[in-house]
Formats: C-alpha cells, structure tokens, sequence
C-alpha cells in the first residue's frame, strides 16, 4: 500500500464508536457486549483487574483481533483490519532489537511505503519531539526502558495517526520515569490533538491523564462504569496530584474496583 | 595499542602452536624406527602431500568435492531457510510435513545413500543429493525454530502499522531469525562436508573421500594420512568462514 507522507500539520481527530463487542477465546468470555464512543480529540483509559479484557478491547479496535460478535467504527465507517487512522503503542515497547532508533521510528511509514529519505526525515523530527535527538544511531538494548518507550511513542506518531492506541505503555518502567513519561505524553496529546484510548491498571495514572475513565470487570469483560474526570488542563504532577479531587477521584475509582472484587 | 593486540593474539596462539609442533616432531620420532606400517614419518606425510599436489590427482579432487559441496549446500540453504519461514509460520503446513521430517532426521542420514543409488543410479547426482540432504533438514529445522521464537508483539506491531504478509515475513521474521539461521547455516555446512566425504567413500566416482578409500584400500598409508590432513584443513578453513559468517548476520549484537 502506498499513500503519500502524512503531513506534521494538524489531523482532524476522530471518534471511536464500539458497539456490542463479544469476543471468547475457547470458554472464556473476554468481553461481552462492551459499548462505548470515545470522542473526537478525547483521551480516554481503560482500567479493570487483570483478565479484565482491556488488552483484547484495545486490539479489536487496532483491528488485530475480529470480534466474535460487534463493531468498532472509526468516524462513522466500521473497521475491517488495521488502517492507516489509528496507530498503536505497546506494553513491551515492541521494538525491533536488530534495527537502529531511526529505523524503528520509522517503521510504521516504511511499511507504508514512503520513500527512505522522506521517512528519515519524519522520524528524527518525531524523536526530536520526544526527546531522543541524539539517539538515532543506537539500538534499542543501549537505551533504558523509558527512552525505548518514547522511541515506541515517536514510532507512533511519525504516521501521524488520528488516533492512539495504547497498551499499558508505562507499565515496565520505574515509577519517576513514569510520572516524566505521562507529563510528555500529555504534552504531545495538547500539541496534536489526538484521540488516545490508553489502557492501564494504574487508577493514579488513568485519572491523572484522562478526560474519561472506563472501567471494565473480569471474565466477563462487561463495561461496568464511566468516571468524568473535571480535572482542569493543563495538568501538572505537583497541582493535579496535590488537589483534592484528584484524591477523591481516585478514592471513587478503588471503591468501584473494590466492588468487583 | 594495536600492535601490542596483535602480539597478544600471537602469544595466545603459542600453546596451541607448540602443541602441533611437538606433535609432528614425534610422529617423526616414531617413524624413523620403523614402529608400523601406520606410523610413518611426519615428514614422508609431507612430503607425499606435497607430491599429490604437484602431480595433480588431489588438486583434481579437492576441486571437485569442493564444486560438488557448493551445488550441493547452496540449494540446501536457500530451501531450508525458505522451507523453515514457511514451516515456521503456517503452523498447519508444519502439521502435515513433521512426522516426515522427524521420520528423517531420526535416521542416521548415511542410511539413505543405498537407497539414492537405487533411486537414482551411481552417478554424481547422488553425491550432490546427499550433501542437500546432510544439510537441508538441519537448516530447516533452525531456521523454523528461529521464526517460532519471533515475538508476538513486533507481529502485532507490524500489522497495526498495515503490513503485508510478505512484509511481516522479510521485516519481522526473517530478521528475528537470523541468528537462528546462522546456527543452522553453520551447522549445515559442517553436517554437509561429512554427507560429501561419505558419499564420495560409498560411490567412488572421485573427489576426496574416493582418494581416501583407494588408499586405504591399497594401504598406500602415508598417502591415506596426506589426504586426511587435506580434509581437516578444509573443515578448518570450512569453520573460519563460517564464523565470519556468524559475525555478519548478527552485528546488531
């Protein structure tokens, strides 16, 4: 497939509309009958107990995985496989250990078809963004968990997709690392203006980032309840954390986990 | 800095050198009483090895095994590692060819030489088989291990990003393989040599492992060890290359 190179000028975001997703592996249901819509330009995360689902729902909405039952449409039209619209981060950062920084943040453009210097280019002006000028010549074993997630980030927008699918991303790193990743990555999302729909487990880090919080129970994976997070924007670790609602709202999301328990 | 390096290497090298030289210096001992007919002179070997090679008839065979080796792995490589992705990642094709391939390689493979011979008659297509063979099943089997070891997740990454099936094949795992593929190469390679001395052995339609029957057969011994040292100096040469090799294949290492 080839298309032409994305512009780095604004995308127009897109909202996700899933509908009535089922899906079992063998005997076990995953997810039952899970609907939602994530609007345009929100950030919405999913949190559950593990075995809750959340990583099958965000790779059916990747297109990696065919639901059994339910679609999944993306500005209106349903999907059918992975597009060029969404682009998707990973837990394990999912980076190819025998290329450099640069080729693996242009990966995503490579497989698209767009032209070695084009795609080069794209890639050190993403890295640059997410701060691993510099970087472009190393492999991905002689950077930190953090930095090879930010390479995992910048792979991602060098497509400059409308929406960001994200699995845990900031799940094997160290705990300060962590806290600088999601301010960058809050940074990112107020510049672009993506969709992101971002899976977690951490309830401080859903609340901290989102505008929505999603919660989904285990086995079945049933939606059992959406938080509004009001938390003002921009938001900072020292302000946001230290506000009362941020406490409460957290306090509110343990209860709703604990219930299921 | 580097030169030191260089003489470090040297001296490293020392035990081992002096190992050989003490060797040889008492094969030649031994040899000059007469001991047995199969101890010669370290120097009678040489000598002999050295008029073989003047008088042509192991040129001509190091020449044609080697030319027999080469179209014999050369297939073996490019269809082991292309059978191997294949296997690797259509588990329901491996389905179907495994009890086949376990069924051969549970076998010691000299056993198929007679039945090439019947199959196909003693000529030379048999000796090049029997190479492919010696080769093919080990290559296939690394490289096909190497590709079930591929993460799952640079998969599901590079079909996120709109991969073609035969893009995820040459970008994720041919690559993630690779240094599966170059342990099979290797091994392949080595595995090959001995499929060609012993079908040469068994066939006797020329090259090194016919010289070494015909000598041993006539006990020209001194004869019989020259040809044997010819044969461990290519396996050697056979092993530097393919190290060089390995180095390659893995750079980012």
């Amino acid at each position: 497939m080839i298309v032409s190179a994305p512009m780095r000028s604004q995308v127009r975001p897109l909202g996700i509309d899933v509908r009535n997703l089922s899906k079992a592996f063998g005997l076990v249901l995953a997810l039952d009958d899970v609907s939602f819509s994530v609007r345009p330009g929100e950030f919405v995360s999913i949190v559950g107990p593990s075995g809750c689902g959340k990583t099958t729902l965000l790779k059916i909405i990747a297109g990696l995985i065919r639901p059994d039952q339910g679609v999944v449409e993306i500005g209106g039209l349903p999907i059918n496989g992975p597009g060029p619209e969404r682009a998707m981060v990973f837990q394990d950062f999912a980076l190819m250990p025998w290329a450099t920084v640069l080729r693996n943040a242009a990966f995503g453009l490579e497989v698209r078809g767009v032209p070695r210097k084009e795609r080069e280019e794209l890639a050190r002006s993403v890295l640059a963004k997410v701060g691993l000028s510099g970087f472009e010549n190393y492999y991905p074993h002689q950077l930190s968990g953090g930095m090879q997630q930010r390479v995992g980030l910048a792979r991602a927008l060098a497509v400059n997709p409308q929406i960001l699918l994200m699995d845990e991303p900031f799940a094997s790193v160290d705990e300060q690392t962590r806290r600088i990743l999601q301010d960058d990555l809050l940074k990112v999302w107020a510049d672009e203006r993506k969709t992101v729909v971002f899976v977690t487990h951490s309830m401080d880090e859903a609340i901290y980032l989102s505008d929505r919080v999603f919660v989904l129970s285990p086995r079945p994976g049933r939606l059992v309840r959406v938080l509004d997070v009001n938390l003002p924007r921009p938001r900072s670790s020292k302000e946001t954390r230290g506000s009362v609602l941020f406490a409460k709202l957290v306090e509110d999301l343990w209860e709703v986990l604990r219930e299921m328990q | 800095m580097k030169r030191a390096c260089r003489y470090k290497k040297i001296l490293d090298r020392l035990p081992t050198a002096l190992a050989i030289v003490l060797f040889a210096g008492a094969m030649e001992v031994v040899g000059r009483y007469d001991f047995s007919l199969f101890l010669p002179r370290f120097s009678t070997i040489m000598r002999t090895l050295w008029n073989l090679v003047m008088v042509g008839p192991l040129w001509e065979a190091i020449l044609r095994s080697v030319d027999s080796f080469v179209m014999g792995v050369t297939p073996a490589a490019v269809g082991g590692i292309l059978a191997g992705l294949v296997l690797g990642r259509y588990p329901l094709i491996a389905a179907v060819f495994d009890p086949f391939i376990g069924f051969i390689m549970s076998a010691p493979l000299p056993t198929f030489v007679p039945v090439l011979i019947v199959l196909f008659g003693v000529g030379r297509v048999v000796v090049l088989l029997t190479v492919f063979l010696f080769a093919f099943f080990i290559i296939l089997v690394n490289t096909r291990a190497g590709v079930e070891g591929t993460r799952r997740s640079l998969v599901d990454m590079a079909r996120s990003y709109g991969a073609s099936e035969v893009q995820v094949l040459a970008k994720v795992y041919l690559p993630s393989a690779l240094p599966s593929i170059a342990t099979g190469l290797r091994l392949g390679i080595i595995n090959g040599f001995k499929g060609l001395i012993i079908a040469e052995m068994m066939l006797g339609l020329g090259g090194l492992g016919r010289l070494l029957a015909q000598y041993a057969n006539v006990y020209l011994i001194s004869h019989l060890y020259a040809v044997v040292l010819t044969v461990m100096g290519m396996a050697l040469v056979g092993a530097y290359v393919v190290q060089a090799l390995d180095g390659l294949f893995i750079r980012w290492k």
